[in-house]
């Protein structure tokens, strides 16, 4: 399209946020501030540009992201808190020309199910994990999880994280780098403009080893959570970056 | 007919794949290894896979999965194995993935396990008992066909004695009938469509098209549960008209009370037996017709007292039954104790007399 | 009519092999054959028991055998549970000198047979199994004996092929016994 520049506009001007991808077919229902939607959102245009929209199966986890199961216009399973790489692998192994992604919080795949991710990926399933880490149980209240920062406050950690009591957070994606089997794990964040970009990128590759046979992949993403760590929600990316992003690396961990 | 003789796990190995059967998923756990043994065997030469997983816990979700994604599939263990199963089996039933359970249990202690469930919500389990290995055969065709027909997961509840012994089977693929299109499998292609398929305990469907929720959804399972158990109750009996004695027992130790009773009926005895041969549906109004006029129902089976509660509720006199089963382990741990033989059955029937 | 065996010994005689041998002899005849096996999680030394049934329409028989038709005793040592379960006139293959054949009911038809001594006669010592089921069929007439052969044949592992030739010696020098001793 050609844009005529020679007089003032005749629409206003569109935020990015106002564009929608065509895979939802409607409005998210989760807080404002929250970097799971943002993560969903660069998920459903990757399938799309990867044109693998009507080859595609999702399986969800149990968390607040577990409600854009009724907004993803894409075939899903949703199943049990933490199984989802098992599911997938069923999904996968019955249907191999189908792209199998599953979607769970930190929660879901550090906590509940970290044996189901870790064994998927020593396999070397060929399924896409996408986990959005914001270091806490968001859907219960604020909870801590297994990816809580040291020193973060939670309502069951509510002087801070101590590993004296609570023990030291699960890098989830280097533990699944260090496994044969694995074709593609990053890490990225989406508390910038820049790292939703890149964040997307990972989604991408991830997806095109998937498509390639390459063995399994996972992208962790770190979304903001700022109803959950008890921040301002206009604090959250700040926060986020002051202490998840310094305690988990952000880039690439394996490619093949 | 060309017989074949199989161990029992081999023998609904070679029957589950003979029904379509092609996922299968389990953890080594005795007597049921034989079973995921001869799976890995023989499932991948009739383009299937079978998975060692990891636990109990992935193996059944991994055949949910499949399962979802449209296989016919299944998995199994013993019954310390299906407790960890439980909450997957719960979640497909109350989200409509059919597949098969194989318990291949230690003994008959998994009773309420089966027909009570461990998961959580209103569900239910359809659960054969069969009494030997032939009718295994047919009963694991038999359950992946009730399973597609009631979107469904399914039981088969068996022991050592039917895992492990050889029997010379032959083994046909059995016709129970057409089945309802599976119009509800995930197969990828909904994406974009507007028309996306979900598979969702709480049901709660899509933006643009929302489904019942969970209290019409779980409303929905509950009739259909209803219905399943007006329609899918089995059971055998024998001699059970004029008989002053009638004895109730599932599964391998069915088979042995039949043997009994029918000797004791050969010498005059007025007894008779019945056999529930689904455990859930249990046949209770078939139990009622067969126990009306009877002095004595005993119960014998290899636990403290569990189908004792159904047959309990369902005997025509409830006042009537009595038990004459118990607890008996071997030794191992892994199989029967002394109780399971005919002559030691023989005696506690007469003694109930 | 349903033919019932009970055999007993330990673990390393060949109990569970003569047994299948059996059962699937039977099956290779288009017959109906049961295989019931009872034996601990020692490989040697522990008891070893099995039941073969063999029938020629679908059997009835329980797995835990209430009763039996005859009897194999390998071995002196685990032998309670089954002499009181074979019914009268029963026939029972008693492997001298390891089992005493004058101790036994006196309704029962006993053969006493030296299978090791056979065995090493024919050059096939560690198939003295083989000279026991080989009597036991000799006496019975269960199945044909070239039925026996071709399922010892076809229960041998590849890598134990080799002993095909001194297994087939067993079971014809098993047979010979009773021929002589009857």
């Amino acid at each position: 399209m050609i844009i005529d520049t020679s007089g003032p506009p005749v629409l206003p001007a569109k935020q990015v946020v106002d564009f929608k991808p065509s895979l939802l077919l409607g409005e998210h229902s989760l807080c404002p501030g929250c970097g799971e939607p943002v993560a969903l959102r660069i998920l459903l245009e990757v399938l799309q540009e990867l044109d693998i929209v009507q080859r595609t199966i999702g399986v969800v986890g149990h968390g607040c992201y577990g409600s854009f199961v009724r907004i993803m216009d894409v075939d899903v399973l949703q199943c049990l808190h933490g199984r989802a790489p098992a599911c997938a692998t069923g999904i996968k192994r019955v249907r191999p020309g189908v792209a199998v992604f599953t979607l769970q919080g930190d929660g879901d795949m550090a906590n509940e199910g970290l044996q189901e991710v870790l064994h998927a990926a020593a396999r070397g399933e060929n399924i896409t994990c996408v986990m959005l880490n914001n270091g806490v149980f968001g859907d219960t209240g604020g909870q801590q999880t297994a990816t809580t920062v040291l020193g973060q406050r939670t309502k069951t950690s509510i002087d801070g994280r101590d590993p004296e009591t609570h023990g030291y957070p699960i890098p989830v994606a280097d533990l699944v780098a260090s496994l044969q089997g694995v074709g593609y794990v990053a890490r990225g964040a989406v508390s910038t403009a820049g790292g939703v970009l890149q964040a997307k990128r990972m989604l991408r590759r991830a997806f095109e080893t998937q498509l390639a046979g390459g063995g399994f992949s996972l992208v962790e993403i770190l979304t903001m959570c700022p109803t959950g760590w008890f921040v301002p929600t206009a604090e959250g990316p700040a926060y986020q970056q002051g202490t998840m992003e310094q305690t988990y690396g952000i880039g690439e961990l394996v490619t093949r | 007919m060309s017989l074949e003789l199989l161990d029992g796990g081999a023998a609904m190995a070679e029957a589950a794949i003979v029904a379509g059967c092609r996922f299968f998923t389990g953890y080594p756990m005795s007597p049921f290894t034989g079973l995921l043994e001869e799976m890995s065997r023989r499932l991948p030469a009739a383009g299937g896979v079978c998975l060692n997983a990891e636990s109990e816990i992935e193996g059944v979700n991994m055949t949910l999965g499949a399962a979802a994604a449209g296989a016919r599939a299944a998995t199994g263990s013993c019954g310390q194995g299906i407790a960890l199963m439980q909450e997957a089996i719960a979640e497909a039933a109350l989200n409509e993935t059919p597949f098969v359970v194989f318990n291949l249990a230690r003994n008959q202690q998994d009773y309420f396990q089966a027909t009570r469930g461990g998961g959580w919500g209103d569900y239910r389990t359809i659960t054969l008992a069969p009494k030997d290995i032939p009718e295994a055969v047919e009963h694991t065709q038999l359950l992946f066909h009730l399973a597609d027909k009631h979107r469904a997961p399914v039981m088969l509840y068996g022991d050592p004695l039917l895992a492990q012994t050889r029997v010379g089977v032959d083994i046909q693929a059995l016709d129970f009938g057409p089945l309802p299109d599976k119009d509800w499998v995930l197969d990828g292609t909904g994406g974009g469509t507007g028309r996306s398929r979900q598979i969702w305990t709480w049901a709660m469907g899509k933006a643009n098209d929302p489904g019942p929720g969970p209290d019409g959804h779980w409303r929905a399972i509950a009739d259909k549960f209803d219905r399943i158990a007006a329609q899918e109750q089995r059971h055998e009996e024998f001699m059970v008209d004029d008989a002053e004695t009638v004895v109730v027992a599932f599964g391998t130790a069915a088979k042995f009370v039949e043997h009994v009773v029918d000797g004791l009926r050969a010498e005059g005895h007025r007894i008779g037996w019945f056999r529930p041969v689904t455990l859930w549906p249990f046949p209770g109004a078939a139990l009622r017709r067969a126990t009306t006029g009877a002095r004595n129902v005993l119960v014998f089976e290899l636990n403290a007292g569990q189908m004792l509660d159904d047959v309990r509720i369902h005997a025509a006199d409830r006042d009537a039954v009595r038990f004459v089963g118990g607890v008996s382990i071997a030794e191992s741990g892994l199989s029967y104790g002394p109780l399971l033989d005919a002559p030691v059955i023989r005696s506690r029937i007469l003694g109930a007399l | 009519m349903e033919r019932e065996l009970m055999v007993t010994g330990v673990g390393g005689q060949g109990i569970q092999l003569l047994a299948k041998t059996l059962a699937l002899a039977a099956t290779r005849e288009g017959r109906y054959a049961m295989l019931a096996a009872d034996y601990g999680g020692e490989m040697r030394g522990g008891p070893s028991k099995a039941g073969v049934v063999i029938g020629d329409a679908p059997l009835k028989a329980l797995p835990i055998l209430p009763s039996a038709w005859s009897a194999i005793f390998a071995h002196h040592r685990f032998t309670e549970g089954v002499e009181d379960r074979i019914r009268p006139g029963g026939i029972v293959v008693a492997n001298t000198p390891l089992v005493d054949p004058s101790t036994f009911r006196p309704d029962l038809r006993v053969f006493a047979v030296d299978a090791m001594g056979a065995a090493r006669s024919v050059e096939a010592p560690q198939a003295s199994g083989f000279v026991l089921l080989g009597a036991y069929n000799a006496l019975t007439q269960l199945v044909r004996p070239a039925s026996l052969a071709a399922a010892m044949e076809e229960l041998l592992p590849p890598y134990r092929r080799q002993h095909a030739p001194a297994n087939a010696r067993a079971l014809e020098a098993g047979a010979a016994t009773v021929e002589v001793s009857a």
